[in-house]
C-alpha cells in the first residue's frame, strides 16, 4: 500500500510520450497548419507577385483579428465540450442554423473546388509534357484517393503526414532570405499600411483576409478541442496553442509574400490570376532556394496543401452539418446507417472535383474565389459567436469579459468594413477607378 | 397532430380581443408517463411572463385566446419539477432509449387528452426540421407529387431520457434510471455522443458496477480519464475499485500523476495494491497487458476444495475458465480448466489431474508474442510469469487482441478530430 505521497513508478507511459507530442501540436497549431491550404498559399503568392510587399501589413491585421476569434471558439470547445454547430443549433434554433449551415456548405464547397484546382495546378507543373491533359487524370485519381482514404482507410496517419509535409513551405523562409530583399522596405511595409484604390488590389486584399480568417477554422478548431476532451484546467495551455498556431500561420504567409515580392514582383513578371500559366510564374519565387527544382518543390507543396484541404474541408463541413441536425454520423458507418453523412461528404468531393475539371477553368482564379466568399461570410458568423460566448448559461464564469468583447467588436467592425469595401468594388467598380 | 412549433410565436389574445404578446415557450410539469402542460410563457411589451395553462380558452396555429382580461391574469405558479420546453428541450440532445442513441429534438409532439395537454413524443425526423422553418407543407406536396411516402419520425416521450443540459435548476423525476437498464456497451456509445458535463451526469446516475463496466467499454483513454476527473474523488475511487485492475491501471496511467495518486490513496488497500503493481509495468509488455484478477489454487487441495475456493473468489467471467495451480510461493505448477474441476471426483487431489505443461509468457513479452501464443494454443488467457516461474497475472484474449488488431477492427467507434 502506498501513501498518497509515496513515489509510484509510473513506468507504463508509452502513451505519455505520445501525449507530450500531442500537447505540443494541439488543436490550434493543427488548425493553423490546415489553413495553409491551396487557397492560402496561392493567395499569399499572388499578393506578393502582384503587389510586392504592399500587403504585408495586412498580415498583422489578420493575425490580430484571427486571435480573438480562435481564442473564443477554443474556449467554448474547452468549456462546453461541444462543437460550434451544436451550440448554434441549441442556442438559436432551426432557422438560423439552416442559414449558417447552408452558407458554410457553400463557402466550403467553393474552397473544395479550389483545393482540386490546386491539384490540377500541381499536376500541370509536375507533368508539363502532359499539357492540359494532366488535370483530367490527376483530379479524378486524387478525388478517389481522398474519398477512399477518409471513409475506408486510416485517416489519422495520413493527416499527420500531411501536416508534416506543410513544412515544405518553410522553404519560402530560406528563399526569401536568399533573394536578398530590401529588409528595410519589408519592415516598413509591415508596419505602415499601403492602400491602392484599385479593384485588383482590393481583390487581393480581401483574398488575403479571407484565406487567413475563415469560418471553417472556427468550426474545425472547436470540434478538435472538444473531441480532445480538454477541460477548464487546460484553458491556459489551449490559449498558448491557439496563439502559437496563428503566429506560425502568419510567419509562413509573411515569408511567402516576401519571397514572391523579392523575385516575381521585383523582376516585373506580370501575374494574372486568370492566366493558366500563373502557377508557373508564382513558383519562380522558390528559385533562390531550390534553383532548378523550384517548380517541382512548389508543385509538391501545392499538391500536399491541396490534398490536405480536399480531405479535411469536406469532412469537417459534413461533421458540422450532421452535428447541427442530429443526423447519424461517423466515418465507419455504412450508407444505410448514415445516409446523410455519406451523401453530403460524397457530394462535396464530386462537386469539387467536377467543377475543377471543367474545361478551361482558370485555376488560379478558382483557387482564389472562395477566399472572397469566406471573407464575406465571417461578418455574419461573428455576431452569433459573440452571443454564444457571452451567454452565461452556456459558458458560466468563462463567458467573455469586457476586454474580449471590445476585441470581438473591433474584429467585427474591421471584417464588416472589408466586406462592404469588396461589395462596393464589385457593384460600383468605377469608384475605385476600375 | 399538435406540435410545440404550432404554439411558438402564436399571437396571444385576451378576452377583450387585445393582443397582449406572443408565445415564447410552454411549461410542462414532469409526471408519469407523460408530462402535462401547465403554463405558457409569453412576451409582450418587451416583457417575458408566464401564465397558467388553465386560462387558455382555445387556440389555433396563429392565435391563443385567453379566458380572462389582461388585467386579471395571474403569474404562473411555479412547481418543482418543471421544464421549459423550448428553452430546455427543443433543439437539445436526448437519449432515445429504444434506438439506444443520442438524437436531436427537432420538435415536440403534444396531445390533448381529456382537457389537458400532454407532451407525448419527440420529433427527430426531417419533417420536424422542415416544420420549424415553415416548409413542411411544401415538402409534403413535393413528396406527394413524386408519389413518395414522407413519414414522421417520432419517438414516444416514455422512451426518452432527457440528458441534463441546462436543467440544473430542475430536478427531473425520471432521472437517469432508465439509462442504467441498458447494456454497458450501449451506454458507452451514448456517452460518446455527449458533452463532458452530460457525460458526468450520466455517470453520476449509474451504480459503481455499471459505471465501471461502462468505463471499460469506452475505449478512448483520454475520454475515460476526463470522465473520472470530473467526478469527486470518493466516487471515482469506488468506480476504479469495481473495474478490472488492468483497466484501472491503464486509466490511471493516463491521468495526471497527482490525481492518480490521490485516487489510489482512496481505494481499498487490496485493490490499490493490485493496480499499483500493474502500473509498474510498461504498457506494451505482457506485464502491462495483464490483469492480476486470476484464479490461483494451492496444489494441496482436492477438486471439491478447489471449487469451494472458486466460490469464495467469485472470479469475473473472463478469468473463470482456467484455474492455475500454484505452490505456497506462487510458483506455477499446472493448470485446470473449469470443466476438469467439475467432472473430477470431488475427493481427488488436483495435482493428480492437472495439466503440468503450462504455456506461459514472460513479463516482458510483447503484445504480438502474447497474441501468437494465445492463438497457437487456442487459449482464452495465458499466465504471465517472472523469471522464477512465479505467476504474476494473466493476459486474456480480448485484452491482447485490442492491442494487436488494427484499430478499425478492435475499436468500434472511430472519430476523426
Amino acid at each position: 500500500m502506498s501513501l498518497p505521497g509515496s513515489p509510484l513508478r509510473f513506468v507504463r507511459s508509452r502513451r505519455a510520450r505520445v501525449l507530450v507530442f500531442l500537447s505540443v501540436v494541439g488543436p490550434g497549431i493543427i488548425t493553423a497548419n490546415v489553413d495553409n491550404d491551396a487557397t492560402g498559399v496561392t493567395g499569399y503568392a499572388l499578393a506578393g507577385s502582384q503587389f510586392g510587399y504592399d500587403l504585408l501589413w495586412v498580415l498583422i491585421v489578420t493575425a490580430l483579428c484571427l486571435g480573438p476569434i480562435q481564442e473564443m471558439v477554443a474556449r467554448m470547445g474547452t468549456i462546453t465540450g461541444k462543437g460550434l454547430s451544436d451550440l448554434i443549433r441549441e442556442r438559436f434554433g432551426v432557422a438560423p442554423t439552416v442559414w449558417v449551415m447552408g452558407l458554410l456548405f457553400l463557402a466550403n464547397a467553393a474552397t473544395t473546388v479550389a483545393e482540386f484546382a490546386g491539384v490540377a495546378g500541381a499536376a500541370q507543373l509536375l507533368f508539363p509534357f502532359a499539357g492540359g491533359v494532366a488535370r483530367y487524370v490527376a483530379i479524378p485519381i486524387v478525388a478517389f484517393i481522398v474519398w477512399f482514404l477518409v471513409l475506408r482507410g486510416s485517416f489519422r496517419g495520413v493527416e499527420r503526414l500531411m501536416l508534416i509535409l506543410t513544412t515544405v513551405f518553410l522553404g519560402y523562409i530560406v528563399s526569401a532570405a536568399l533573394a536578398h530583399p530590401d529588409w528595410g522596405s519589408v519592415l516598413r511595409h509591415t508596419v505602415v499600411p499601403t492602400f491602392h484604390a484599385r479593384p485588383a488590389f482590393i481583390l487581393i486584399f480581401i483574398t488575403v483576409v479571407g484565406t487567413t480568417i475563415t469560418p471553417w477554422m472556427a468550426f474545425f478548431q472547436q470540434s478538435n478541442v472538444s473531441d480532445k476532451g480538454l477541460g477548464p484546467g487546460d484553458l491556459r495551455y489551449e490559449r498558448i496553442d491557439t496563439y502559437a498556431g496563428i503566429v506560425m500561420l502568419n510567419l509562413v504567409a509573411f515569408f511567402i509574400i516576401v519571397a514572391t515580392g523579392a523575385t516575381v514582383f521585383a523582376h516585373h513578371v506580370h501575374v494574372d490570376p486568370a492566366d493558366p500559366a500563373a502557377f508557373d510564374k508564382i513558383a519562380l519565387a522558390l528559385e533562390p532556394f531550390a534553383g532548378g527544382y523550384a517548380t517541382a518543390l512548389f508543385a509538391i507543396g501545392l499538391l500536399n496543401a491541396s490534398l490536405m484541404g480536399a480531405s479535411i474541408l469536406p469532412l469537417s463541413t459534413t461533421y458540422a452539418i450532421t452535428e447541427a441536425f442530429g443526423f447519424e454520423r461517423g466515418i465507419d458507418k455504412s450508407f444505410r446507417e448514415a445516409p446523410a453523412f455519406l451523401t453530403i461528404y460524397t457530394t462535396m468531393i464530386v462537386l469539387g472535383a467536377g467543377i475543377a475539371m471543367f474545361p478551361g477553368a482558370p485555376l488560379a482564379l478558382i483557387t482564389n474565389l472562395p477566399n472572397i466568399i469566406n471573407g464575406s461570410l465571417l461578418p455574419l458568423l461573428l455576431p452569433l459567436l459573440l452571443i454564444l460566448v457571452n451567454d452565461r448559461r452556456i459558458m458560466g464564469r468563462y463567458a467573455n469579459g469586457p476586454l474580449a468583447n471590445v476585441l470581438g467588436g473591433v474584429v467585427l467592425v474591421v471584417l464588416s468594413v472589408v466586406t462592404v469595401l469588396f461589395l462596393a468594388s464589385f457593384v460600383a467598380p468605377r469608384l475605385f477607378g476600375g | 397532430m399538435i406540435f410545440l412549433s404550432d404554439f411558438l410565436n402564436a399571437e396571444v389574445v385576451d378576452l377583450k380581443q387585445h393582443r397582449i404578446g406572443r408565445v415564447r415557450d410552454l411549461i410542462v410539469l414532469m409526471s408519469d408517463p407523460f408530462p402535462r402542460v401547465t403554463g405558457v410563457v409569453l412576451k409582450g411589451n418587451r416583457r417575458l411572463r408566464a401564465i397558467d395553462w388553465t386560462v387558455v380558452r382555445s387556440w389555433d396555429n396563429k392565435e391563443l385566446s385567453l379566458k380572462l382580461d389582461e388585467s386579471a391574469l395571474q403569474p404562473h405558479t411555479r412547481a418543482d419539477s418543471e421544464l421549459w420546453l423550448s428553452r430546455q428541450v427543443l433543439d437539445k440532445q436526448i437519449v432515445d432509449m429504444d434506438g439506444r442513441r443520442v438524437v436531436r429534438v427537432n420538435d415536440l409532439q403534444l396531445s390533448q387528452v381529456e382537457g389537458t395537454m400532454l407532451l407525448v413524443g419527440v420529433d427527430i425526423g426531417g419533417r420536424g426540421l422542415m416544420r420549424r422553418i415553415g416548409l413542411e407543407g411544401m415538402g409534403r406536396r413535393a413528396s406527394a407529387a413524386l408519389g413518395l411516402d414522407w413519414p414522421q419520425k417520432l419517438i414516444s416521450w416514455e422512451a426518452v431520457d432527457p440528458v441534463k443540459s441546462d436543467v440544473s435548476s430542475v430536478k427531473l423525476r425520471i432521472a437517469h434510471t432508465k439509462l442504467a437498464r441498458l447494456h454497458p456497451a450501449d451506454i458507452a456509445d451514448i456517452v460518446h455522443e455527449l458533452g463532458p458535463e452530460d457525460r458526468s451526469a450520466v455517470f453520476a446516475a449509474l451504480d459503481d458496477e455499471k459505471a465501471a463496466d461502462t468505463l471499460e467499454e469506452i475505449d478512448e483513454p483520454q475520454m475515460q480519464a476526463s470522465i473520472l476527473e470530473r467526478l469527486d474523488v470518493d466516487r471515482a475511487s469506488d468506480i476504479l475499485e469495481a473495474m478490472a485492475p488492468d483497466e484501472a491501471a491503464d486509466l490511471l496511467a493516463d491521468m495526471p500523476q497527482e490525481r492518480a495518486r490521490q485516487l489510489l490513496g482512496k481505494m481499498e488497500e487490496d485493490e490499490a495494491e493490485d493496480v499499483e503493481e500493474l502500473l509498474a509495468y510498461r504498457q506494451d509488455t505482457a506485464g502491462g497487458l495483464m490483469t492480476t484478477a486470476y484464479v490461483g489454487v494451492l496444489h494441496k487441495l482436492t477438486a471439491a476444495q478447489a471449487i469451494d475456493r472458486l466460490r469464495e473468489l467469485e472470479p469475473d467471467a473472463e478469468s473463470i475458465f482456467y484455474c492455475y495451480v500454484i505452490d505456497e510461493e506462487e510458483h506455477l505448477l499446472g493448470v485446470l480448466s473449469l470443466r476438469d474441476l467439475i467432472v473430477a471426483k470431488p475427493e481427488t487431489q488436483i495435482r493428480d489431474f492437472m495439466i503440468t505443461k503450462v504455456v506461459s509468457v514472460p513479463l516482458d513479452a510483447g503484445p504480438r508474442e502474447v497474441a501468437e501464443v494465445i492463438s497457437k494454443y487456442n487459449l482464452l488467457a495465458v499466465p504471465v510469469v517472472d523469471q522464477h516461474n512465479r505467476i504474476q497475472g494473466i493476459v486474456t484474449v480480448d485484452d491482447v487482441m485490442e492491442r494487436v488488431m488494427p484499430a478499425r477492427v478492435a475499436g468500434r467507434r472511430r472519430r476523426l478530430f
